[in-house]
Order: C-alpha cells, then structure tokens, then sequence
C-alpha cells in the first residue's frame, strides 16, 4: 500500500493529496479506537465509583440510626448534626452516584464525591491519631470488622478513581458542565 | 444529556435535591431516633430504677475485659464487643424471658454500653435492654 502510494505521489501532485488523505484517515481510525478504548475504560470506572456510592448510601439511608452512631463515635459533631448528617449524607452519595451514571451534573456530582471521600479519609486518620477505636459505617455492617488499612485503603481506591475521572473529563473530549 | 451549569451550580442542585429525601426520612423515623440524645429517654434507666428491678435484672458490663477484671457490679455479666461471638452465648444462657437487661460502660460519655444495647436488641431480638445512665461512674457514687 505504502510503495503503490509512493508511485502514484512521484507522478502527480493530486495522487500526493490523496496519499495523504488514506495516513491521516488511518491516523483518525488509530485515534477513534484509542478514544473508544479509552472512553470505555472511564465509562467503566464511571459505573464501578457509582454503583459503589449507591450501594454505601443505599445501606445507610436505610438504618439511619446505627449511621448517626457511627458519625458521633468520630466524637467531632454535637448529637443533633450527627443524626442530620445521617439522614443527609446517604442520599447525597446516591443522587451523585446516579448523577454519574446519567452523565447529568456529572462534575458537580464529581467535585462532592471527591470533597466527601477526603473528608472521610482525613476523619478516619484524625480518629486513629486520637486513639478511638471506631467502625467507619462506610458501608453500614458490611464494614463493621474492616480494619483501620483496609478502611484507608478503600477510600484511597475510591479518591483515586474520582480524579482518574476528573483529569480523564468527559468522553470525546467534551466537558460535562 | 450534557447540560450547561457551572461546576458549583451542579453542586449546589444535588446538594439541594438530597435535602428532600433526608427531610422525609427524618419525619419517618422521627420515633426511632431522638434528636438531643444517641439514646432514646426510653432506653435509659438510673441506677435508682434499676435497682428497683431487683431480682428481675441482669446487669452487662459493655467494659473491656481489662476493667471487668478490676471491678464489676455484683453479679454483672461481661459482654463487650471485642469478644462478642464467644460471650453473647454465656449471656443468652443466663438470660430468661421478662427478664430486665441493664447495659453499663464507664461513664456517661461512653458508647459501649450503647452499641452493646443496640446489638442485643437487633441481633438476640431482645426488647427489655437499657442503658444505665452514667455507666460505672454513677453505680460508684450510689454505692
């Protein structure tokens, strides 16, 4: 293709245009695979940051009690603002999770999960500095036995997919908001 | 589907959205949750009530086996949460229908005994578990 190509450029100037014409549209088939793979994998990574808040929240909004007494063994807010939060908190996480999932206020939905998780994990920290020995309640009693590491690890998953997808932004180079 | 808002703008509508379903939780469990107290007036018992119970009681030390060991209630049982599965069968096999179960921690500020009446009444379905207000500290001063 390449040597036929290479002839027909040295005869006429046009058969140059054309040769051209076949590179660049394989370069742009190259680059739409790359940009399908690509927004695949962050579709992917979409749905799993997603379902994973849904879930989290889903499990708390649905025993609010037991989640407000986690939020007070972190021993930061009042009583009152921990049971606020417990009814709050939960359906944040699953409207951005579902915000995710349609692709609709997508950053926004973004810029809350990340502020959440870092919340979450600067809070985790400040506890084990402290010396209190407490559950996350992340996932309701799903997470009840997780250990301290496995804890941490797990929001440094879920913080690290959210900038993956913040630095990714939305596919075909378009930008959500 | 892309829609046009500012990053804070988007923030700001779901941040707004989740109130709603919150607000409508906080009216559906406005029974099973108090909002001046993690717990219930219900839930809580003195120590001069709970005496009052006498004979019909069992106490729970919520405590680390480190305190239980120290010092205890005459009579108390040790359940905490550390060694959960290997001492909720020794109380279940004291424990008898109508009977009252007393929960205690160290003091007013601690949450073992709290987290220690909540499981009892989820996981072994019992209903007469309270929580001694003022834990040890106010069962020392009574004494």
């Amino acid at each position: 293709m390449g040597s036929v190509a290479q002839e027909e450029m040295s005869k006429t100037p046009n058969a140059q245009l054309s040769t051209s014409n076949v590179q660049l549209s394989g370069d742009a088939s190259t680059s739409n695979i790359k940009n399908r793979t690509s927004n695949i994998l962050r579709r992917i990574v979409d749905l799993i940051v997603a379902g994973v808040f849904i879930y989290a929240g889903a499990i708390k909004a649905l025993d609010p009690v037991q989640f407000a007494s986690d939020i007070d063994n972190y021993k930061i807010f009042p009583w009152p603002i921990s049971v606020a939060l417990a009814f709050y908190l939960p359906w944040l996480e699953i409207f951005c999770g579902f915000a995710l999932v349609v692709r609709l206020l997508y950053r926004g939905a973004l810029s809350i999960l990340t502020t959440l998780i870092l919340t979450f994990t600067l809070v985790t920290i400040a506890a084990k500095v402290r010396g209190l020995d407490i559950t996350c309640g992340c996932f309701g009693h799903a997470s009840q036995n997780w250990s301290f590491p496995s804890h941490l690890a797990t929001n440094l998953g879920i913080l690290v997919a959210l900038l993956a997808l913040w630095f990714r932004g939305a596919p075909n180079g378009k930008r959500s908001d | 589907m892309f829609v046009k808002f500012s990053l804070v703008r988007q923030a700001v509508i779901l941040a707004a959205l989740a109130i709603l379903p919150g607000t409508g939780e906080a009216i559906y469990f406005r029974d099973k949750i108090s909002w001046r107290s993690s717990i219930l007036p219900s839930e809580l018992v003195t120590v001069d009530q709970a005496r009052t119970w006498a004979g019909n009681v069992i106490w729970v030390d919520a405590r680390p086996d480190e305190e239980f060991a120290r010092d205890h209630l005459p009579g108390a049982l040790s359940l905490n949460e550390d060694r959960w599965n290997e001492l909720l069968p020794q109380f279940l096999a004291v424990w008898s229908p109508g009977k009252k179960v007393v929960v205690y921690c160290s003091s007013l500020s601690c949450n073992a005994s709290r987290e220690v009446a909540r499981r009892l009444r989820k996981e072994a379905q019992l209903s007469d578990v309270f929580v001694l207000k003022g834990g040890w500290e106010a069962w020392l001063k009574k004494r």
